[in-house]
């Protein structure tokens, strides 16, 4: 198989596409929380499977955390989204979101259940609206609560050596809510998504 | 996918499908009355489209908490994003019966359910569809490697005859107390428990009734022991027993209970009704141990001792510095 990779034009271009849809995402989860989201600038990479690891490790560093993915696909381009909340941040989500129940692990699920739908629908939604793509997304899947960063993965062979991976990193003013987002994109969805973007480039 | 020029001989058919397929499909409008109820809706929960329309969801079914479902579905409505939930937040949504009554092995169908937003023609969302998935087998089949991976779990801690922790568990914990009660001078004990004569047992009653002493002897310690205290098996006939916020003084008396307990206990094992002592060395923590081990040394000093003084007896080690 050939070396599948994005040029410089083709990266900015995923870098524009990121921005509005994580902007769309971000006014949806200031809506949904009534709080103000900082904008983050998302960061576009190609990366390899062992990069991965460390891609997560770095976003989320010695802190306990609860994961989410859920896998989306449209016309032959799929991927899978990855929400990775600190678990410091759900007495403040809890606060925000009018949560009365007992914080305890099904508590936590609930509220990372109900961010995780609105971030990654938005985000999804906002990249399929641009390049014309209808994605429909699978179910949620919880990958794990209460766990260390680099173990969230560890359970995965991987099937694949490189991923475009798009990376977001969620923070709201003045409460202590920190999450990450990763979108990532199988190595034969990029050859189709390269194409979508050089015919936008055009 | 919207093909404006679906013929209207179409519908029919397309009907057929939403009457027909496998999942649950309900539309909702904005003061959630129901307004499609597909047939898999009608035959698990035995509810007519003719009786289910027009009705509010709540009303209908009391097992959805109402506040619960509109923060799921106001997202959908006001923000035009879809939301779902999970069987591991929530096993069901609508308390239907296992599709599988007899080899389901679950009672209720677990359901995972998706809701998304209807767009109208000026494009605001008046209709929100709720899609509910049976995945009992999947919740099952989860839950099922959940309770092996725990029993592993367990396997790997207890001891098989006598379902006390076995000693590769219990040391760890033994070494964490020693650490805490050299750092806060708590008082705590080391009890050694052993059978009296155990080859005697096995060589005249039998490898089942020696069995069935460690048994027993195991099941009366577990009914003298507080949370906080943890035994195991030690070696093979002796017992280790970790007392915490216990002095020598209080540890002496509770091994005496046991001896007198055990003393006067009969045994029942197959064939022989037959009865034993045991022999008993405490040490209570010194701030002069410097290891674990040495602590377990002194125990069994004391052990050795009440051993050599004749058995059916308790010793207390005595520290000399």
């Amino acid at each position: 198989m050939t070396d599948i990779n994005i040029t410089e034009d083709q990266r900015d271009c995923y870098q524009e596409l990121s921005n509005v849809a994580m902007g769309q995402a971000a006014d949806r989860l200031a809506r949904l929380l009534d709080a103000y989201v900082v904008l983050p600038i998302p960061k576009v990479n190609m990366i390899e499977s062992s990069e991965l690891d460390m891609a997560i490790q770095d976003a989320e560093k010695d802190t306990a955390v609860s994961a989410v993915c859920q896998g989306f696909i449209g016309s032959g381009i799929a991927g899978e989204a990855l929400l990775l909340f600190k678990d410091t941040s759900f007495q403040d989500l809890a606060a925000l979101m009018n949560y009365q129940g007992p914080l305890n692990r099904y508590g936590e699920l609930e509220l990372l259940m109900d961010v995780s739908s609105v971030l990654i629908g938005a985000c999804v939604h906002g990249i399929g609206e641009q390049l014309e793509i209808h994605f429909n997304q699978g179910h949620p899947v919880v990958l794990g609560q209460h766990c260390m960063a680099e173990d969230i993965l560890r359970s995965g062979n991987h099937q694949w050596t490189k991923t475009l991976a798009i990376e977001i990193h969620y923070t709201l003013e003045h409460v202590n809510i920190d999450c990450d987002l990763l979108l990532l994109f199988t190595e034969d969805s990029v050859v189709k998504l390269n194409k979508v973007i050089d015919y936008l480039l055009d | 996918m919207k093909d404006p020029n679906i013929e209207f001989g179409d519908i029919h058919w397309l009907m057929d499908i939403l009457q027909n397929i496998d999942v649950g499909l309900v539309v909702l409008d904005r003061d959630y009355r129901i307004q499609l109820w597909n047939g898999f809706m009608e035959s698990h929960s035995g509810i007519s489209p003719q009786n289910a329309k027009e009705q509010v969801l709540f009303d209908l079914f009391d097992e959805i908490p109402r506040d619960w479902f509109m923060q799921k579905a106001e997202p959908v409505f006001q923000l035009k994003t879809r939301t779902f939930t999970i069987w591991e937040q929530r096993p069901y949504l609508f308390k239907f019966k296992n599709y599988r009554p007899i080899t389901g092995r679950a009672a209720i169908m677990y359901q995972n359910t998706s809701m998304i937003p209807l767009e109208s023609i000026d494009r605001s969302v008046d209709h929100i569809c709720l899609i509910i998935y049976d995945v009992t087998d999947i919740a099952v089949n989860r839950n099922d490697v959940i309770s092996a991976n725990q029993s592993l779990r367990e396997l790997h801690q207890y001891d098989h005859l006598t379902e006390l922790y076995n000693r590769p568990h219990w040391e760890p914990k033994f070494a964490d107390e020693f650490r805490r009660s050299q750092r806060n001078g708590r008082a705590s004990a080391l009890v050694l428990i052993d059978v009296d004569d155990f080859r005697l047992v096995n060589a005249n009653y039998g490898h089942q009734a020696g069995d069935e002493v460690l048994r027993t002897l195991a099941g009366a310690l577990r009914q003298t022991l507080r949370q906080t205290d943890h035994a195991c098996r030690f070696t093979g006939e002796t017992f280790a027993v970790m007392l915490v916020d216990t002095d020598a003084q209080q540890a002496v008396h509770f091994a005496e209970r046991i001896r007198k307990d055990v003393e006067t206990m009969s045994i029942i094992a197959p064939g022989h009704e037959l009865s034993v002592t045991v022999s008993i060395g405490v040490a209570a923590s010194q701030p002069a141990f410097d290891s674990p081990a040495q602590w377990q040394q002194a125990a069994s000093k004391a052990l050795n001792h009440a051993k050599e003084g004749g058995r059916n007896r308790t010793t207390l080690y005595q520290h000399h510095s």
